[in-house]
């Protein structure tokens, strides 16, 4: 506040010193989460050495990139200032569609490429229409995100199950499985697809007019709109933006998996929104990183998949999940620029 | 300031009703460049109202507005900073978790040169630089440590708002309450930046309850009271005392 341009000087006690370095460390987000990642591979690996293998390292980097677009989905909305509940959901309802959509391409021999690439359109459109009802029922209807979302969360479920005809696995495609597979050492050909998509929307959100808009918007709508930013038309695009990302999420599973099943991805909206959190977003909007949010999915994918190695029941995951997001929102509240 | 100059800005018998209520009846003024023109009047006097049709965020029921002698009409605020006039509400100001370059650019990002920039990349570093020298140059200096909203104080933040909107403006900028809920200081700072507008050749059009601060940066000041002018006066003609009186409609009572 002061205008004089000396900064106030520091007193060298030592406890106003070490303050002061836990700060900036703490303030380095990335690099905490980072040293977090390291830190869990390390005791893994040291509890179980199959931890530290090729294999585990291939099923991680799978694992990771069923949460990753999710994931970037929800650090978009996010910043924007909204939240989607719906992605899980949709990675159901669009793999459902998906399936049925591979199922009848089959019978109609399109040969395997044709197959993939009817199905993922059809996920892509499905999760495309999901996040255009968001779209609508937020900045048409006016209903805050959460409830907007809560409405696709519930009606996106129900009619997965509904097409899926109670549950059972739909569009069955060995074919799907075996492309699954293939890829470059660790690495299969989806899961590149899946952090190439990464990559390119975290340079758009943090390099380009449109992700300055996202952030804009995300601290102060009003500012952003007085600065002639069509704040509507934006915030409907990051909704349907999200909804195709879950729906390229919904073809990941399929292949995955060579099949559609109504429970896929349910629920996986709260995993990606605690990669979110923990990768340092503010709730609020305006604030938040893509480096973080990949960090923080890769800390979630590490802990879920370690606790199995070191014998821990998979009925703990929420509980640790959880865990991780208190130490990470409380992490927040002790960086130096908090807003006021 | 004489007669023959040409008015930057002039509105002609606006008149303004929400249903039942006349919020602007017949509302006729001349605006000169370099101008600074205090708005003043008690709660619901038209102020807002009459920013709001200025700025293009409603249309009037009847009268016309001219910029540079042109008539226009307004769809939107948009349309009224493409003409050149810039409005800082009371609320908008910044978005204080983006840098200052960003603020000061939002809206109108630079953007980077060749195939990157026809993809929407925004050249970050030179509008971060331009916007500091610009900033600069309206009296305005960002401890270069400073770089997102949040860690300017609230009389920095304030200047940085109106110097983004003295830096696009071409003709007007209208200033709702700016030196609210800021210290005596701070106040200072965000006056001083008026004034620079005032220098540069803008029309400064300054809405304050804080009276002190209307007579000591305006040249002019128009009294609005339930919807109409009451007084339109150089500054040099009025005191606090019959400011107020002519705000609450006290000093004609007494005559």
């Amino acid at each position: 506040m002061s205008t004089s341009p000396t900064e106030t000087p520091t007193t060298s006690t030592p406890e106003v010193k070490k303050q002061g370095w836990v700060r900036s460390l703490a303030s380095n987000q990335q690099f905490i989460l980072l040293a977090v990642l390291v830190l869990l591979i390390a005791f893994f690996a040291e509890r179980n050495s199959l931890f530290f293998s090729t294999q585990e390292f291939g099923n991680l980097i799978s694992d990771f990139c069923g949460l990753a677009l999710l994931a970037v989905a929800e650090t978009y909305v996010i910043t924007s200032g909204g939240i989607d509940l719906s992605v899980g959901s949709t990675v159901a309802f669009s793999g459902i569609c998906g399936a049925y959509t591979v199922q009848y391409a089959m019978e109609h021999h399109v040969g395997q490429v044709g197959v993939l690439l009817l199905g993922t359109l059809a996920c892509v459109l499905t999760g495309a229409f999901v996040g255009a009802v968001n779209a609508f029922l937020i900045t048409k209807v006016n209903l805050v995100p959460f409830v907007a979302t809560l409405v696709t969360l519930s009606s996106g479920a129900g009619l997965a199950l509904v097409f899926a005809k109670g549950g059972q696995e739909v569009g069955l495609d060995p074919s799907a499985v075996t492309f699954s597979a293939e890829g470059i050492g660790m690495f299969a050909w989806i899961s590149i697809i899946v952090i190439v998509i990464t990559a390119v929307l975290g340079l758009v959100l943090h390099n380009t007019r449109y992700g300055r808009y996202n952030f804009a918007i995300g601290s102060n709508d009003f500012a952003a709109r007085a600065a002639g930013i069509n704040v509507k038309r934006h915030v409907a695009s990051v909704y349907v933006l999200a909804g195709i990302l879950a729906g390229l999420t919904g073809m990941f599973f399929f292949i995955k998996g060579g099949g559609g099943a109504a429970t896929t991805g349910i629920g996986a909206e709260l995993n990606a929104i605690a990669a979110v959190v923990i990768g340092g977003a503010s709730l609020q909007g305006g604030v938040g990183r893509l480096s973080g949010t990949v960090l923080g999915a890769m800390i979630l994918t590490v802990v879920v998949d370690g606790l199995i190695f070191i014998n821990v029941a998979p009925t703990w995951n929420q509980v640790v999940v959880a865990a991780f997001i208190a130490l990470a929102a409380t992490l927040q509240t002790i960086r130096p620029q908090s807003r006021r | 300031m004489t007669t023959e100059q040409k008015p930057v800005f002039e509105l002609r018998n606006i008149s303004k009703s929400y249903g039942s209520v006349q919020a602007l009846t017949d509302v006729s003024f001349k605006a000169y460049a370099g101008q600074v023109i205090g708005l003043v009047g008690d709660n619901g006097a038209g102020k807002s109202s009459l920013i709001k049709t200025i700025s293009g965020v409603h249309n009037p029921d009847s009268g016309q507005l001219f910029v540079d002698g042109v008539e226009r009409h307004w769809k939107s605020p948009h349309d009224s900073m493409e003409a050149g006039i810039e409005t800082l509400y009371q609320d908008s100001g910044l978005a204080p978790d983006l840098t200052i370059g960003s603020n000061v650019f939002l809206g109108r990002e630079k953007m980077r040169k060749g195939l990157l920039g026809k993809l929407g990349f925004v050249d970050q570093k030179s509008m971060e630089k331009e916007a500091l020298d610009e900033l600069q140059k309206v009296g305005i200096t960002v401890p270069a440590s400073k770089r997102t909203v949040t860690q300017l104080s609230g009389g920095q933040r304030q200047a940085v708002a109106i110097g983004r909107a003295v830096l696009w403006a071409k003709h007007v900028i209208i200033l709702d309450e700016p030196t609210n809920h800021l210290g005596a200081r701070q106040s200072q700072e965000v006056l001083k930046v008026i004034e620079a507008a005032k220098q540069q050749g803008l029309c400064v059009l300054f809405i304050s309850h804080t009276l002190p601060h209307v007579l000591q940066v305006t040249d002019r000041i128009i009294v609005l009271r339930l919807g109409k002018i009451v007084r339109d006066s150089p500054t040099s003609e009025y005191t606090v005392e019959s400011l107020l009186g002519t705000i609450t409609g006290l000093a004609e009572a007494q005559k």
